[in-house]
């Protein structure tokens, strides 16, 4: 491979990573408070749609990635409600989240863009413009969570709510707000695909990456830097098979398509054991009840 | 440290976590356990019956919403389901892959096993078992032999598929969920290649396997269903019978709800886990297999149509529960085949009964989440 096209794969994985180091990041905050999100996928999904329809109506990408948020962030929220709140079980109502917000897309989607017909291509954001936007959101993630009160004390609520219960912490305040960021950041997450690589939107269109970027917060230990790793990983497994894919090789290129989804599994496994999970993650909060 | 796999098996944790095992299960399932006993009839037949009545009161707000008369569709779909000519033999073999998939998604959250890969299995499953019934040599065997041949191949396949994320969360403790699904997506690029390449018919077009032929599932004559569903529907007594008598049915619950009396009575939690997720995985390949021979003969590379996925809606709507599974899987098939119907003479969009089945178990969940409030309160 020459030069070229090794930069031309470079930036691709760049381009690649960014959704899911978004949403990974979202996922670390409302994990890191004790609260697993597997709708992150629904609500990055969801953020999606929310981007492309936005954008498609005003025009305007950067309105596209608030829609992503506000969508992603309401989810969140109303997620929040259910597990926080109602201390619903926490891998139950999140499959059922991401498995709504596949089905309410695909619906809208079909609504919306008459079959047949090639659904508007919207205007695409810059490489540097999503750039900018995943490294501010990195620096305040991680800013927030290991020099701000409010960090430790999220992190204090994930790893023993009891505790940060008795020195006066609202345990179900904090933990409805990190799921809402969390929503938030995975719908920013879903709106930065479909506004900056892909300019369109397809039923479907995360393809897995909310799972992934779940996958990628466990290899990372919970540390807001090897999330930005491993979410470069994925991107740029994910780079090299869509290049591979065209290329005449003895190989059949299913087997590029699967790379990204192998490499997190390998990912996942090599690094589960060795990461440090916080230790109320998944277990609701009842007050009075160790 | 002991394996506490309530949270862990399912989750992110990695089982190394060190909060007492009796706080969890404690905290975490104590309305699962009431639920799971079977004495709570308010969780187990109301919730789902108001989830179902308001699912479809909110998918009657979409229907108006595009246009349509909620009324006359609704209408459409019973007429479909119930007095249209195929309606009900076509809503059992629409019930049929949801039900054995659901059997097995029950059988394993009852064990606070938490997979949802069942896509993967179904998919790679179906083309392995489709490639060694259409094999030379095998392929002449007598009908109910191969029959019986696709099964047992389809079985092992899925159990393998499955079990194989029993083995990473137990020796490197990675989730389940995630493993699980990663193989759903690792499984739909096998089906494209073997339907493209491995098992391809050589006179097609377009890729498009083999036909299973002489495996081919029977009707069964009288109900106008291929034989799958009735293997299907001999599920339920076994399953049940399996949770209420059998040493691996306390032992799934128990792991489900205290898994230190569990150690105690040395079995050990990850054989369970294995066991559980081999069970869930046969019953998903079974599904897959059953699907190609019971209904086209044939596997094309749009075979993965989410029933793995609609599957994780009718186990939790079923309350887990192998005859609440059963009634779940023909309510949510009635569904797909009545909507189907009422499309015809409609501007209904297809993903229309998605969205309400998908309903049904949102608010199913919500009405957990409400109940578990009020009583943790009073």
């Amino acid at each position: 491979m020459d030069n070229v096209f090794a930069l031309a794969t470079l930036t691709a994985a760049l381009r690649l990573s960014i959704p899911v180091a978004v949403a990974a990041l979202g996922a670390l905050v409302s994990e890191r408070a004790g609260v697993l999100n597997l709708g992150l996928e629904g609500m990055m999904l969801a953020g999606a749609f929310a981007g492309y329809s936005t954008a498609e109506i005003t025009g305007s990408p950067w309105l596209g990635l608030l829609g992503g948020i506000v969508v992603g962030g309401l989810f969140g929220l109303l997620m929040a409600v259910l597990v926080v709140s109602g201390r619903s079980n926490q891998i139950v109502t999140g499959i059922s989240f991401t498995l709504f917000a596949g089905f309410a897309t695909a619906l809208l989607f079909q609504q919306s863009y008459s079959i047949g017909q090639f659904p508007p291509r919207i205007e695409r954001l810059g490489l540097s413009a999503l750039v900018a936007i995943t490294v501010v959101v990195f620096a305040v993630v991680a800013y927030v969570l290991a020099r701000t009160t409010t960090g430790l004390a999220l992190t204090a609520i994930g790893e023993a709510p009891e505790a940060a219960d008795a020195l006066g912490y609202d345990v179900e305040r904090t933990r409805t707000i990190a799921v809402g960021i969390s929503g938030a950041l995975a719908g920013l997450g879903g709106a930065m695909l479909v506004c900056g690589p892909l300019g369109l939107f397809i039923e479907n269109v995360t393809a897995g990456r909310g799972w992934v970027a779940l996958a990628i917060v466990v290899f990372a230990g919970w540390r807001p830097a090897p999330v930005a790793v491993g979410a470069f990983l994925f991107g740029l497994s994910d780079a090299v098979q869509l290049r591979l894919q065209g290329a005449d090789t003895a190989i059949p290129y299913e087997a590029f398509i699967a790379l990204p989804y192998i490499v997190t599994l390998v990912a996942l496994v090599v690094r589960a054991r060795a990461s440090h999970t916080p230790s109320a993650l998944g277990v609701p909060f009842v007050r009075g009840a160790a | 440290m002991t394996v506490t796999p309530e949270t862990p098996a399912g989750s992110i944790d990695n089982g190394e976590s060190d909060v007492d095992a009796d706080e969890r299960s404690e905290t975490a399932a104590n309305g699962v356990a009431r639920r799971a006993m079977g004495v709570d009839l308010v969780s187990l037949v109301a919730i789902p019956i108001v989830g179902l009545i308001a699912a479809l009161l909110v998918g009657g707000v979409f229907i108006a919403l595009i246009g349509e008369n909620p009324i006359t569709v609704y209408g459409d779909v019973i007429d479909g389901v119930l007095f249209a000519p195929r309606g009900l033999s076509d809503t059992a073999t629409a019930a049929t892959p949801l039900l054995l998939i659901a059997l097995g998604y029950a059988f394993a959250y009852r064990a606070r096993v938490f997979t949802i890969g069942a896509e993967g299995q179904y998919v790679v499953a179906a083309a392995a078992a489709v490639g060694v019934v259409t094999a030379a040599g095998v392929r002449d065997v007598p009908g109910p032999l191969l029959i019986v041949i696709g099964l047992a191949a389809a079985a092992c396949v899925g159990a393998l598929w499955s079990g194989v994320c029993g083995v990473l969360f137990n020796r490197f403790g990675a989730s389940i969920v995630i493993s699980s699904l990663m193989l759903v997506y690792i499984g739909q690029a096998m089906l494209q290649w073997a339907t493209r390449v491995g098992i391809r018919d050589p006179d097609s077009f377009v890729p498009l396997s083999r036909s299973v032929g002489a495996a081919a599932l029977p009707t069964v004559p009288g109900i106008d269903v291929h034989l799958g569903f009735v293997l299907a529907v001999a599920v339920v007594p076994v399953m049940t019978w399996v949770l209420a008598r059998h040493r691996l049915g306390f032992r799934v619950t128990a792991l489900g709800h205290n898994p230190e009396a569990l150690d105690a009575n040395d079995a050990p939690a990850r054989t369970i886990i294995v066991a559980v997720l081999v069970v869930a995985g046969a019953l998903a390949g079974l599904a897959g297999f059953i699907e190609i021979a019971g209904v086209n003969g044939r596997l094309n590379d749009a075979a993965s149509v989410g029933y793995g996925f609609g599957a994780i809606i009718v186990a939790l709507v079923g309350r887990l529960h192998p005859v609440g599974v059963l009634a779940a899987a023909l309510v949510l098939g009635g569904l797909d085949i009545g909507f189907e119907v009422a499309a015809r003479s409609s501007d209904l969009p297809t993903s229309m009964a998605g969205l309400v089945q998908v309903l049904v178990v949102v608010f199913v969940v919500a009405g957990d989440a409400l109940l578990e409030r009020r009583r943790s309160t009073n």
